[in-house]
């Protein structure tokens, strides 16, 4: 008997049109880990809370979701409290206490437990999860990432028998999310848990998940096993194929390159129909090594054919000859004298229209970096110049007449108003004084196009999910009329569909003269649209250089492309160039 | 003499949360928060309400010595740079605005009389203010937040959830507060000049209307997490990580003995004090003495006081002496492992 069974649930919320969820059915086996995937606003969060009752959200609603064989109304609060357990988005909101121990008891406290059961199991909870270390600690002193690890284990301690997780990784940085799913892959494997994960970022989930379950506006798509699943998803065509790890997307594009081309043999995928394909990098390569003949190596002087997507951004010419917007040399800061350097002898430049790219850890001074651009960190030695002035002369106004802008990790920040509009709004006016209302009206509505907010003017900004949050974000920020954009970690909980939408306006931005600076975490994002990639680490940039020097360089650092196809098609470093060098080299071979 | 460390047993988890930094802790605030708590009200009550110049003295020496140790070890040094200011403001001014008494030992330019009962009480209150200052300093950094909780939650378990959930949100506002100013800094919509105070106060408005949305709609996630972990269910528990051991009820129970001993002294005013209109200590006890040989003891029983008094205040000084000297010991290997 299936642990969780939801039976044609449908439901809608007050004052809305479009039903959130559409008769979804949906069943969950004992020890099962399923992940749940679909465009951001597909109705997972909302699926999700229907699993707890503490949880479910008011509105109409029909169906049933069954608990152990059990409609789930009929079992007990505190039942439920300690059988399901669920963990949100934010690690900072879902953080109740000051201390790391009150936490992890908070939830066996709530269940009235005895202080010798409480001590021995968060004991037990603190050793499973290697936070003896900051046992102690403040919260404030965490990392995010540890924050998430701490509300996981916090969940873990009432220990339940089904782990619910509402995109738990969106708000972390891309190795804290690794290492956040493999310790759920570890519950699983080790404790038998049964999980319930929602994920936008599929090439760490989808790999661990037995079962995986595709939502679209409500409803379920397809649900099975990861390999089954991609198959359907490949054979309808859904743009949720977009979502699926590297390897995937490889397989499938290049089952179809084959069927294109004249030489493919007939039923060449049906072939493989019910055999898995390849989800992470190591199967990718073990696929791709088998194909090892029909490769060729990349040659960076190949014409690049196909326009498809935006992988055509690798033939763009290098802009060296424009003098640099923005120049650091030899710069320096500390945040007070006897602190330790954040950034140390750092030297970079961006060139007019250049779309510049830097990677790296956390708490490397990416961050810092920034705010010296902005004028708020003063450095103490070094030169820096924004549009040739000392970003500390300029002023914040100075800078901002200047033309630059930069938008911040966490877009809440910047949203004054009771509504989207009102904010838009608010910005664009602030930038055109003396502009007519209906000129900065239109303005705003160019912007909302641009960014596709059009549908959340009228929404409170706080009502909106976290990507599109960070697309109300973006266009306050394109209002200021940028000349240079800084961005901070943009692409965090955008979800893929958006990100290629996202890159064309920054394309289109660059291709007007703007220049656009870009702190993130997102390898496969920079490889595949930045002019130039730096790595930063320690302070300073290590290396740069165009994308596809810069990772191929790189051997861990850099794309699942790239690692699948190290030794095989060398310099590859996005799906396309692994595309465009399979089957390059004719063959005898059929089989595929 | 409690045992140094009794063996088979895992050390006690507080002795490192103590100080929330394991390098700091001092060894008084190694021991149960009930004990660090029945010390510092026994302290700060005394010093506050019985103004003998004797016990005083005493409550003022001690202080200032475990001020002094515990800044060693990082305590803000605020208690020891306020104290004498306040202790000669005290003086100054009972000098100067009271003129009970009636040994006049000359006048003031105001031609008010200077006597010496005001100087006398001038200086109690001064060893008084400069006293519970210190131990109130003392109390600061002995007492952490998760020590007050412990002890609070068990009278008023929702107080300390609550107590700790504003320990958690007041640095959160801040940092947001820092976040919010910089990021509309960044989009050009930030203070130009610090020196137009108009447009520092507008923005400062305009970042705690956003502040204010801000916190209630996280606050919505964070009760969805509270009630997702069973919050509200009725026979909720408090834990902690202390434990009353032997050691802290050795300690009680000196505490107990000292405070009663005390208590029955100063009733039968066998040691009291007055201040005006003359300047009397120790007048004696119930009069008429029940028999002749009671009132000759009466200076012994005195010092008892006096000891008890200084046995109480001088505790943490005391312990931290003695736990040096068994580091040093353990340090120069003269320490047998086990001894006890």
């Amino acid at each position: 008997m299936a642990l969780i069974e939801v039976r044609g649930l449908t439901f809608r919320y007050p004052e809305r049109e479009q039903p959130a969820l559409d008769g979804v059915s949906l069943s969950v086996e004992r020890g099962a880990f399923v992940v749940l995937c679909g465009k951001s606003g597909c109705g997972k969060s909302t699926l999700l809370r229907h699993l707890r009752t503490a949880l479910t959200p008011h509105g109409e609603r029909s169906g049933e979701v069954r608990f152990d064989g059990r409609p789930l109304d009929g079992v007990g609060l505190r039942e439920q409290a300690a059988r399901i357990g669920f963990v949100q988005q934010s690690p900072d909101n879902q953080i109740v206490t000051d201390k790391v121990w009150h936490e992890l008891a908070f939830g066996l406290e709530s269940l009235g437990e005895p202080a010798p059961a409480i001590r021995r199991r968060v004991a037990e909870m603190a050793s499973f999860f290697g936070i003896q270390e900051w046992y102690e600690k403040s919260v404030a002193e965490l990392s995010g990432g540890q924050k998430q690890i701490l509300a996981l284990a916090s969940v873990m301690a009432m220990q339940p028998d089904v782990l619910v997780l509402d995109e738990p990784t969106a708000q972390l940085d891309p190795i804290a999310a690794e290492d956040f799913i493999g310790t759920l892959a570890k519950i699983h494997d080790e404790i038998g848990t049964t999980v319930v994960l929602s994920e936008h970022r599929l090439e760490a989930a989808l790999p661990r998940a037995g079962q995986a379950v595709v939502m679209s506006r409500g409803r379920v798509v397809c649900a099975g096993a990861p390999s089954g699943v991609g198959r359907r998803l490949h054979a309808l065509g859904d743009p949720m194929l977009a979502a699926m790890p590297t390897p995937a997307r490889v397989f499938f594009a290049a089952a179809e390159k084959k069927l294109d081309s004249a030489t493919a043999a007939a039923g060449g995928l049906a072939q493989n129909d019910n055999g898995s394909i390849p989800l992470t990098v190591r199967e990718g390569r073990e696929w791709l090594g088998a194909r090892a003949a029909e490769c060729r190596p990349y040659n960076s002087q190949d014409p690049i054919g196909h326009e498809t997507s935006v992988g055509a951004a690798f033939c763009r010419p290098q802009k060296t000859s424009a003098p640099p917007v923005v120049s650091l040399k030899d710069v320096w800061f500390r945040y007070d004298r006897a602190g330790r350097d954040v950034v140390r002898d750092l030297s970079l430049t961006l060139a007019a229209g250049e779309f510049l790219c830097v990677v790296g850890g956390n708490g490397t001074g990416k961050s810092t970096m920034l705010r010296i651009l902005t004028g708020e960190n003063r450095v103490w030695r070094g030169k820096v110049r924004v549009f040739v002035a000392d970003p500390q002369k300029a002023g914040a106004r100075g800078l901002a007449e200047a033309g630059l802008s930069a938008l911040p990790q966490d877009p809440q920040t910047l949203f004054t108003r009771p509504t989207v509009f009102d904010n838009l709004i608010d910005v664009a006016a602030y930038h055109n004084k003396k502009a007519a209302p209906e000129e900065i009206e239109a303005e705003v509505r160019r912007v909302c196009a641009l960014t596709e907010i059009e549908d959340l003017l009228a929404f409170h900004p706080y009502d909106v999910s976290g990507g599109e949050q960070q697309r109300i974000g973006l266009a306050m920020a394109l209002l200021a009329r940028p000349k240079i954009l800084l961005l901070d970690e943009p692409t965090k909980g955008m979800d893929s569909f958006f990100k290629e939408k996202f890159s064309r306006i920054l394309r289109r931005l660059t291709a007007d003269g703007a220049s656009v600076l870009m702190v993130s975490h997102d390898v496969e994002f920079c490889a595949r649209h930045a002019d130039r990639c730096a790595l930063f680490f320690n302070g300073s940039v290590v290396s740069e250089g165009a994308p596809r020097e810069f990772f191929s360089g790189n051997s861990f650092y850099t794309t699942a492309a790239s690692r699948m196809s190290r030794g095989l098609i060398d310099g590859a470093v996005t799906a396309e160039d692994i595309l465009d060098n399979l089957f390059a080299v004719a063959t005898p071979s059929d089989t595929f | 003499m409690p045992p140094l460390q009794r063996a088979g047993q895992a050390p006690p988890l507080r002795w490192a949360v103590s100080m929330g930094n394991a390098t700091q802790y001092s060894a008084f605030a190694g021991y149960h928060p009930l004990v660090n708590y029945l010390f510092f009200g026994y302290v700060v009550l005394v010093t506050a309400l019985f103004p003998h110049p004797v016990f005083l003295a005493i409550s003022f020496a001690a202080a200032l010595g475990t001020s002094a140790c515990l800044a060693r070890r990082s305590m803000p040094k605020f208690g020891l740079l306020l104290a004498p200011p306040l202790m000669a403001l005290a003086v100054v001014f009972n000098v100067c605005f009271t003129h009970r008494g009636v040994t006049i030992l000359g006048y003031l330019p105001s031609g008010n009389p200077l006597t010496l009962e005001s100087l006398l009480y001038g200086a109690a209150s001064a060893l008084m203010i400069g006293g519970v200052v210190l131990w109130c300093a003392c109390y600061g950094a002995v007492m952490t937040s998760d020590k007050f909780l412990y002890l609070f939650g068990r009278v008023v378990p929702a107080m300390s959830l609550i107590l700790s959930m504003a320990l958690r949100f007041l640095p959160r506002y801040r940092a947001q507060a820092a976040r919010i100013a910089s990021a509309r800094r960044g989009i050009g919509m930030g203070v130009s000049s610090p020196a137009n105070p108009l447009a520092k106060l507008r923005a400062g408005g305009e970042i705690l209307s956003v502040m204010v949305t801000w916190a209630l709609e996280n606050a919505i996630e964070t009760s969805d997490s509270m009630r997702a972990r069973g919050y509200g269910l009725p026979g909720r528990t408090a834990y902690a990580n202390y434990r009353l051991d032997d050691r802290d009820r050795g300690l009680l129970v000196v505490f107990a003995v000292a405070i009663t001993i005390l208590l029955v002294l100063v009733f039968s005013r066998i040691v009291s004090v007055s201040y005006y209109p003359v300047f009397v200590m120790n007048a004696g006890g119930a009069s008429p003495a029940p028999t002749v040989v009671w009132a000759a003891a009466y200076p012994v029983w005195r010092a008892v006081a006096y000891a008890c008094h200084a046995a109480v205040c001088f505790l943490p000084l005391g312990l931290e002496v003695r736990e040096d000297w068994i580091w040093r010991r353990a340090r120069t290997g003269m320490l047998v492992d086990g001894a006890d």
